[in-house]
């Protein structure tokens, strides 16, 4: 109505999401899809012929249908990005701030500490996506609760000179996918996802008001391109974001696992914060009710825009999916709070 | 503490904001805007006008004035049963010509003008009544239609027989009085529309008829299904109305001795916007004969005090319509979001400061510290039972528990598969306690204390308290009686949780946070229920203690169990025994070895705990957030902990899990096997307690071993 502004001062303002409506449709496919392996916290995905690679805590594995999961290689801290470059090196960002290229460490710019995603594109120019300039990756959500925009966007041409920036001031870039001499990036805390122009660093905007915090972008074998988020928006989130004095309380007073905060896996410990929806009733939890955790991965078309998703709903347990990778026709789906990829076949059709 | 969190603490904890809530709970408040327009329209033209209120002015205005209530009085009761009826104008003026024909012309007497003023209101009332009520046609249409045709009719009339009217002789005292004199001060038609108004306040708000007309216009169908006839008393609605309207025109034929083309001219459009004005509301069933006079003197003195302001017809009309249309918006508004603004400012959540606590995560070595046996439990009624808040067994080892369908089930001993409804009572079933004849008492949310017999006889014990002197919502009613415990010499205390907040909707009241649990007694002696305690945050289990002389209380949002004596030197007073646990306590209940299990229905969380001490953060969820994103404690994880008489804890059980038993509101020890309930499950669990005694049952330690 017509006086619903003015009424606002008083009345405050309703805070909003998106709907998951259209292509954002629920639906449980992710919770009905088949274990491929069980890894603990499985992060990021590559394939390269027909292995599929995986990291988890301080190692990279080499995952097989029906195999324990064998390590491909150890790493001083815990692995926050993977990329494979053109000719076949495994380039390997750790939450210390270093990256390593088969093995040896390269040399950043001091400003880069806080590695998300790393991608090549056809010529073997190198992205590297800094999620926040004052957060290691891990700390993901004290850069969100305390309103962080500081990541910045870096490459590294084929030639192997100095890594440039170029694009500062994002707020959490979180996944990289090369369009030609272009880069697609996820930026997180703002629900977007943005297309950074190769050569000026120009930005558009390709995708907003997301109904998730996006994470790593794959390509697709058609063109187009498969998106993670990794958690749901939450309204008592968004509004908490917007409450400065009791965030600023909660994040001196309470401990990370138990803030009001987007997570990777939820209902896990009765510590926690629980939303009215989230009550267990007659046995029931209902399967659209508010959740911190969620499991979300989108098609999007050539065109950068979704075609359908696959879920895992409040009451599901493949939640925190950070990362996709498809070949030869199967969707490899890495889901951290499931502690397991799952394997889902793309050419029989099944969406 | 900051200053801000003080500052805090005082404006949320000393301003009484849940006062505006309960206020708003009131039908009254609905009279406020109208009653508040008519202060400021008699205050500012009495003020603009010098001479406003002069005797002799009044004089004249309150004619008129009676006249228009007689009118607007017909016009609110079609309102109320949901109809309009736009003829009121031209029904007045053919009544006031009927009268002036009848006395002028034939030169009969007035009594026989009185009939065929009424006798006319009646069959055009009746007409509009007959179409608008049996054939069913649309109400505006139809009574547009008959005031065209009657306004047609009387300028007809009125021309052709102006000139016989004028030269008529005919008089009458009782015309002169009628038209001219006064009665104890106030002139006849101010009395007989003062006698009217009451007449019809009476009828509306406490007769059989006028609730009929009440109920048609809240709801036709559902007033169709409850049996009213609502095709007749629709048309006797527009009867009314007719009757009304015939008597104003008598009583202005009386007063101008004649009849005019402007008679009754744009009366209806008057008659209308004072009712709206006064909030009667336009889609029926709500509003009141006194409301229809506050919207009559404000339209009348408006439209008046413009005349004298030298302010034209033109003018007049203009701010008519203006204030219909700002009525209509507002009635119309209102009645679509009162609900909503109520929903908005009721919850008024205060300050509180919880006390550090000891953990209960398992490995923390503390004994709050939970686990998974209660997992392990059997499941009685699964997928039967909604609801078991309470459970009890009785002497033959049979298993008792309410429903959230407002039935006691009964499961059958001893494998507890076989199950019957064991009575019917309504509500929501909560504590259960058996007395020492074996009948049932059960707290019902919702409605109050009953017993039932074991002959299955339910009786209401108590549904009410005392009033307190500064309460806005009668706090007489027991909103949420929660649990109750029977002490030897046959006293019930029992407990009701909270003043704010009905039954189903008792985890709201965690986030307002308010102290207003009360704990009372119910004296089957004399029937007679008094309060004990008031001002705990959700009082909610009551046990007897083993020796009888206390009794102990839980406080549930403020995670502390008191004990309140019975006798002895502390008679009469409470103590706190258990403070700052890391979960909310339900019910309490005596374990075999001579201590008591409590229920826990759900965890403290570091997130919740702190948005307590941010009360305008709570406030601002529930305005801004809906209901199902609000943070609530986390009620999906409880346990069952038992406790000393001192109040040391011995033991605590859970189901981290989740899946069997997510919140526990009630535990009964049996025969060496601990029952388990809870208000949001769909089971009652039957865990085997290593080392209980197998021969101890709830019944044989309150009145002793079977008779």
């Amino acid at each position: 109505m017509i006086l619903d502004p003015i009424l606002d001062m008083f009345r405050g303002k309703a805070v909003t999401i998106p709907p998951l409506d259209g292509a954002f449709r629920p639906n449980t496919r992710l919770d009905d899809a088949p274990v491929f392996a069980e890894l603990t916290e499985p992060d990021n995905l590559l394939t390269s012929g027909d292995r599929v690679l995986a990291s988890s805590g301080n190692a990279v594995y080499s995952l097989a249908a029906g195999a324990e999961p064998k390590v491909v290689e150890t790493t001083p801290s815990p692995v926050t990005a993977l990329a494979l470059s053109p000719s076949g090196e495994l380039t390997v960002g750790l939450e210390s701030g270093k990256l390593l290229i088969s093995g040896k460490e390269v040399s950043l710019p001091v400003e880069v500490r806080c590695i998300t995603a790393l991608a090549y594109d056809e010529d073997g120019t190198l992205w590297l996506a800094n999620g926040s300039a004052e957060h290691a990756p891990s700390q993901w959500a004290a850069d969100l609760m305390k309103k962080g925009a500081s990541g910045s966007l870096w490459k590294q041409d084929a030639t192997g000179d100095a890594f440039r920036k170029v694009a500062g001031d994002l707020a959490f870039p979180y996944g990289l996918h090369p369009l030609g001499r272009d880069v697609l990036v996820s930026e997180s805390w703002r629900h977007q996802l943005v297309r950074f122009d190769g050569t000026t660093g120009n930005r558009s905007t390709v995708l907003t008001h997301l109904p998730g915090y996006p994470a790593r972008l794959s390509p697709s074998a058609d063109g187009g391109a498969w998106l993670a988020l990794f958690a749901p928006r939450n309204r008592l989130i968004e509004f908490v974001l917007q409450e400065t004095h009791y965030r600023q309380d909660m994040i001196d007073q309470v401990p990370p696992a138990y803030w009001i905060a987007p997570a990777l896996a939820s209902s896990r410990s009765f510590l926690e914060p629980l939303q009215c929806g989230g009550i267990r009733t007659m046995g029931i939890h209902k399967p659209w009710s508010p959740s911190r955790s969620y499991g979300l991965v989108v098609k999007l078309d050539a065109k950068m825009q979704p075609q359908f998703s696959l879920h895992s709903r409040a009451n599901g347990t493949r939640h925190g999916i950070c990362s996709v990778a498809e070949t030869d026709d199967r969707l490899f789906i890495a889901s951290r709070g499931g502690d397991c990829v799952l394997a889902v076949d793309v050419a029989s059709g099944g969406f | 503490m900051s200053f801000r969190e003080r500052l805090q603490s005082w404006r949320y904890n000393l301003v009484p904001d849940h006062l505006v809530g309960e206020i708003l709970t009131k039908r009254w408040t609905d009279n406020a805007i109208p009653f508040l327009a008519l202060v400021v329209t008699l205050a500012s033209f009495g003020s603009v006008i010098p001479g406003f209120f002069k005797l002799n002015a009044l004089q004249e205005s309150t004619r008129q004035l009676g006249e228009f209530s007689m009118v607007v009085i017909g016009m609110t009761v079609v309102m109320l049963g949901g109809g309009i009826d736009l003829s009121v104008g031209s029904i007045f003026a053919l009544s006031c010509f009927s009268a002036v024909y009848v006395f002028f012309i034939l030169e009969q007497s007035i009594w026989l003008a009185l009939a065929a003023s009424l006798a006319t209101g009646l069959v055009f009332g009746a007409i509009n009544g007959y179409l608008v009520g049996y054939l069913r046609l649309r109400a505006f249409l139809t009574t547009l239609v008959t005031f065209i045709f009657g306004r047609a009719l009387f300028d007809i009339l009125v021309t052709t027989y102006a000139a016989d009217v004028q030269l008529s002789t005919a008089t009458s005292d009782v015309l002169d009085f009628i038209g001219d004199s006064t009665f104890w001060g106030l002139s006849v038609s101010v009395w007989l529309a003062i006698i009217l108004a009451i007449v019809t306040h009476i009828a509306l708000t406490r007769s059989r008829p006028g609730w009929h007309v009440l109920a048609v216009g809240g709801s036709r169908r559902s007033a169709h299904n409850a049996g009213i006839r609502v095709r007749r008393t629709v048309f006797m609605t527009y009867v009314f109305s007719g009757f009304c309207a015939s008597i104003g025109g008598f009583l202005i034929a009386c007063r101008l001795s004649g009849a005019g083309p402007g008679t009754g001219l744009n009366l209806e459009i008057m008659a209308l916007t004072a009712a709206v004005v006064g909030g009667v509301s336009l889609g029926g069933g709500r509003g009141s004969v006194i409301k229809g006079l506050m919207g009559a003197i404000i339209v009348l003195t408006m439209t008046n005090g413009l005349i004298r302001l030298g302010y034209g017809t033109g003018t007049n009309q203009m701010v008519l319509g203006i204030m219909l249309a700002v009525a209509v918006t507002i009635d119309i508004r209102w009645l679509k979001n009162r609900h909503k603004v109520l929903n908005e400012v009721y919850v008024a959540p205060v300050y509180l400061r919880m006390g550090a606590t000891q953990s209960a995560v398992p490995g923390s070595g503390t004994p709050y510290e939970l686990d998974n046996r209660l997992s392990a439990a059997d499941h009685i009624g699964l997928g039967e039972l909604e609801g078991p808040e309470d459970v009890i067994l009785d002497r033959d080892d049979h298993l008792y528990c309410g429903t959230r369908h407002g039935e006691i089930v009964r499961f059958f001993a001893p494998d507890y598969v076989k199950s019957e409804v064991f009575a019917h009572i309504g509500g929501f079933p909560l504590g259960l306690a058996f007395d020492k004849s074996g009948n049932l008492i059960s707290c019902v949310g919702a409605m109050g204390l009953y017993s039932v017999s074991p002959e299955r006889e339910v009786k209401r014990l108590s549904a009410e308290t005392a009033r307190s002197w500064t309460s806005i919502v009668d706090d007489a009613r027991l909103r949420d009686p929660n649990d109750c415990d029977i002490a030897p010499d046959g006293r019930i205390y029992f407990t009701d949780s909270t003043k704010r907040y009905d039954a189903h909707d008792w985890a709201l009241d965690s986030i307002e946070n308010r102290a207003t649990g009360r704990l009372l007694v119910y004296d089957p002696r004399d029937g007679s229920t008094k309060t004990l305690l008031d001002g705990y945050r959700y009082t909610n289990g009551v046990c007897m203690a083993h020796d009888g002389k206390s009794l102990f209380f839980a406080e549930s949002w403020a995670c502390r169990v008191h004990r309140y004596w019975l006798e002895g030197p502390k008679a009469g007073t409470a103590e706190c025994v258990i403070r700052d646990m890391p979960g909310y306590p339900d019910n309490i209940n005596r374990a075999s070895d001579g201590n008591y299990w409590m229920a826990w229905l759900g965890m403290r969380t570091p997130s919740f705990d702190l948005s307590l001490r941010h009360p305008d953060m709570r406030k601002r969820m529930t305005r801004r957030l809906p209901q199902d994103e609000w943070l609530f404690p986390n009620i999906n994880t409880g346990g069952v902990v038992k406790f000393t008489e001192k109040g040391g804890i011995v033991e605590a059980l859970g189901d981290l899990t989740g899946d069997a038993h997510p919140m526990v509101t009630s535990m009964r020890e049996h025969k060496g096997y601990l029952f388990v309930g809870g208000i949001l499950n769909n089971r009652i669990g039957r865990y085997k307690i290593a080392s209980a005694d197998p021969n101890w049952t709830s019944p044989a330690s309150y009145w002793g071993a079977k008779p």
